[in-house]
């Protein structure tokens, strides 16, 4: 999977620059209200819902500050993919104890056979390990700066 | 929101974890996740959440999921413009307004449960 590729899953209206939320459970919600209103994706309560379970399994935030709350669920129609960010950083339960600042939601269908949103996933994971690459999408203003720095780095 | 509405929403709810599980579950996955990083120690979390779910669906609609699920994979499909995502058979548009009063409404070909999402 080329970047090329998954960029066609994001877009402006799906770009958090600043989220309001303060700890795990109201991110989780301001996401899924974010999504919902910048995508086709329709059901919040059955988002929310899938998304929480999951962080039950166990917490999808990395020691790099990012976390990736993801998940298939029959509300969703096509890979979607949201990315928001959070200065002051949250709690997210990663295995440091650091705060979260950066979160890429990822939804799929549950008719994603070839778990593609997982190689999604991958490809993002990957291009964030580098500290530079998590610094300067902490300083984008705009949605096209965050893909250029994603292209650029992966 | 009528009975037979919550029913199918929680349906769908049970379908979406149902699938986190066997995703949970699968050594394959299992890997990619951890290869990631990612930790997944929750799997009797997950168990219990499925318990609580299937606690509030109806016993008899709960043995169609499951028979369902046993025979076609999925037990509950989306439509996707007018179309049964299981068989790819054309839905009837009155099955919408159907839904809307509070149905759940199977596909005439493959049987499956329906979701508008």
């Amino acid at each position: 999977m080329t970047f090329d590729e998954l960029v066609q899953y994001m877009s402006p209206e799906l770009f958090v620059p600043n989220l309001e939320a303060r700890e795990k459970s109201a991110v989780l919600e301001e996401l899924t209200t974010a999504v919902v209103e910048g995508s086709k994706v329709k059901d919040h309560a059955l988002i929310l819902e899938m998304l929480r379970n999951r962080e039950q399994l166990g917490s999808t935030a990395l020691e790099t500050g990012v976390a990736f709350p993801h998940g298939r669920s029959l509300a969703v129609t096509r890979l979607t993919i949201l990315v928001a960010r959070s200065s002051d950083g949250v709690d997210f339960d990663s295995e440091d104890g650091k705060p979260t600042h950066l979160f890429f939601l990822l939804l799929a269908p549950p008719h994603d056979t070839g778990n593609f949103y997982l190689q999604a996933l991958g490809k993002i994971a990957e291009a964030i390990r580098r500290k530079d690459v998590r610094t300067s999408l902490m300083k984008a203003v705009e949605f096209d700066e965050v893909v250029q720095i994603l292209q650029e780095a992966s | 929101m009528t009975k037979a509405t919550d029913q199918g929403r929680a349906l769908v709810a049970l379908q979406d974890l149902d699938e986190q599980i066997r995703d949970a579950e699968s050594a394959a996955t299992r890997a990619k996740y951890e290869e990631m990083g990612f930790q997944l120690p929750g799997l009797d979390q997950l168990h219990e959440a499925q318990e609580k779910l299937e606690d509030a669906i109806d016993t008899k609609l709960l043995t169609r999921y499951r028979l369902l699920a046993d025979r076609a994979g999925r037990a509950v499909v989306p439509v996707v413009e007018g179309t049964c995502t299981g068989c790819f058979t054309n839905v009837p548009t009155s099955f919408t307004s159907s839904v809307y009063e509070g149905q759940i409404m199977n596909c005439e070909s493959c049987g499956r449960i329906l979701f508008w999402p």
